[in-house]
This record gives C-alpha cells, sequence and structure tokens, in this order.
C-alpha cells in the first residue's frame, strides 16, 4: 500500500516538473535573437561635370571726345582717315552712367563666376588641386 | 507498470535533451549578440565619422560665404572708386573735356582698356603675370585693382 503511494507521489512530481519544463521550452523556441541588419544604401550621384564657359575675349574700342570747339576738326581727321564723319554721342553725365552700369556687369559676372567655382569645389572637391592632378 | 516507468524515464530524457538543445541555443544567441554588439560599435565609430565630416563642411561653408562676402565687399569699393574719379572734389568730366579734349580722350580710352580686361577677367581670363606681379599704383588696373592686382595693397589716404 505505501509501496504503490510512493510511487503515485513519485509520479506527480515528475508530470509537475516534465510539464512546465516542456512548456518553457516550446515557448522559448518561438522567440529568439535575430541578428541585426544594417542597411546602408549610398549611391553617390554622378557628377555634373559641364566645362567652364570659355572667357570673354573682347574688342577694344576707340572713344572719342567731341565740343562745340573741336567738332569741326574732329569730323575733318575722322574723314581723312577714310572713316564716315558720323559719331554716336553721349553726354558727359551718360558717359558717368556707361561707364558705372558696366562695372556693375563686371561685378555681377565676377560674384557668378566665383559662385559657380565655390559650388563646384565644394561638391566636387578642390578645383586647384584636380587642376594640378 | 512498466509502462509506466518507461513513459517516466522518456519524461526525463525528453526535458534533459530539451535543456540541452535550449542551452545550445542560448549559445547560438549569445553569439549574434555579440555579433550584434560589434556591428552597433562599428555603427557608431561610422556615426562619429560623418559627425566629423558635417563638421568639415560648415567649416567649409563658412569659408565660402566669408569669401563671396569679401569679394562683394572688393567690388562694391571698386565702383565707389569709380564714382570717385567721376566727381572727385566736384570734378566736372564734361567742362575738363571742353578744356582738354586730347587729354580726357586719353585717358577715356585708357579706361575703356582697363574695363574691357576687367570684363575678360570677371568672365573667367587667367591673369596675366603682369597683373600679378603689380604692387605700385602705376602698374595696376585702376579699373578693377581687386580682381585684375591681387598683390596691390591700395595706399591709406
Amino acid at each position: 500500500m505505501y509501496h504503490i503511494k510512493t510511487k503515485d507521489k513519485t509520479y506527480r512530481l515528475a508530470w509537475i516538473i516534465a510539464v512546465p519544463l516542456m512548456l518553457c521550452l516550446l515557448l522559448s523556441g518561438c522567440s529568439g535573437v535575430k541578428t541585426l541588419e544594417i542597411f546602408k544604401k549610398e549611391v553617390e550621384r554622378e557628377k555634373l561635370n559641364l566645362s567652364k564657359p570659355t572667357p570673354l575675349e573682347l574688342e577694344n574700342l576707340k572713344w572719342i571726345i567731341i565740343n562745340s570747339k573741336n567738332a569741326e576738326e574732329v569730323f575733318k581727321k575722322l574723314e581723312e582717315s577714310g572713316i564716315d564723319p558720323v559719331l554716336w554721342g553721349l553726354t558727359d553725365k551718360d558717359f558717368e552712367l556707361l561707364a558705372k552700369n558696366f562695372a556693375r556687369i563686371r561685378n555681377q559676372l565676377k560674384i557668378t563666376n566665383d559662385l559657380l567655382d565655390k559650388y563646384k569645389e565644394y561638391y566636387e572637391g578642390d578645383l586647384e588641386k584636380k587642376d594640378e592632378k | 507498470m512498466l509502462g509506466l516507468r518507461l513513459f517516466f524515464i522518456g519524461i526525463v530524457a525528453t526535458a534533459i535533451a530539451g535543456g540541452g538543445f535550449y542551452v545550445v541555443k542560448l549559445q547560438k544567441d549569445n553569439a549574434i549578440l555579440k555579433a550584434n554588439a560589434i556591428k552597433l560599435e562599428s555603427a557608431v565609430a561610422e556615426q562619429q565619422e560623418l559627425i566629423t565630416q558635417q563638421k568639415n563642411d560648415f567649416k567649409e561653408i563658412l569659408a565660402a560665404n566669408q569669401k563671396m562676402n569679401e569679394l562683394v565687399g572688393v567690388l562694391k569699393k571698386d565702383l565707389e572708386d569709380l564714382d570717385k574719379r567721376f566727381n572727385k572734389k566736384n570734378r566736372d568730366v564734361g567742362k575738363l573735356a571742353i578744356a582738354k579734349p586730347d587729354a580726357i580722350q586719353r585717358i577715356t580710352n585708357a579706361g575703356s582698356a582697363n574695363a574691357t580686361r576687367c570684363i575678360e577677367i570677371a568672365s573667367g581670363s587667367p591673369l596675366t603675370e603682369e597683373e600679378k606681379n603689380a604692387t605700385l599704383k602705376s602698374q595696376i588696373n585702376s579699373e578693377c585693382p581687386s580682381i585684375a592686382n591681387p598683390n596691390y595693397v591700395p595706399y591709406q589716404n
């Protein structure tokens, strides 16, 4: 009688240990540590590589000063040189404005050109170093 | 009785085997975690490299901005100097041209040639050695010394 009771207790104990253990194994099998994946998609943008515009090569023009006193002499000289005796005129004030307008255009051209160089240098590396290579 | 005993032995054996597998699984997880830690460390290093790169970029941007501002400043001064040439001390170029037409014509043509060269330089034309080495007022391009003569230091008035 005692022997049977001890066996029953042993079996019960076995179940008490085994069932939770199996349950734990079953549940922990579902979870797990996954390998960390770091995605890197670095695709460099193609360089524009437009060549810089050719610098200007301008023609020098000749200014002729004409006033009420020398007008006749100036036209005579023009005729003698085989040039049509006709001139496009500007007053002294307009000449000043023309000079200032040209200076402003020149400044703007310089700023735009330098700005372009700076952008190129920043996005495509040092231009001077590239030229050396 | 024997069946029950075998069943019990089976359960215990399964539990031991399960425990063994679990330990192996834990070891694998541990290895993965170690690999993850290494990856994270390298990711941190890359981020630090990126931050350094960004700092350098900001420095470059600031320097470029400063240079552009300096350029705008010197070009503005060139324009002011041109204005001074026409109007300095109530100078009237018109009256001078009536009095000395030949002299004014010579000065105007010289100034025009200089201004033409300034536009060429502004459009990207390289400086000549003469322009680069000009340090005296008599040697410079008076229309745009700031861009034509980098070595010229204007005198203080």
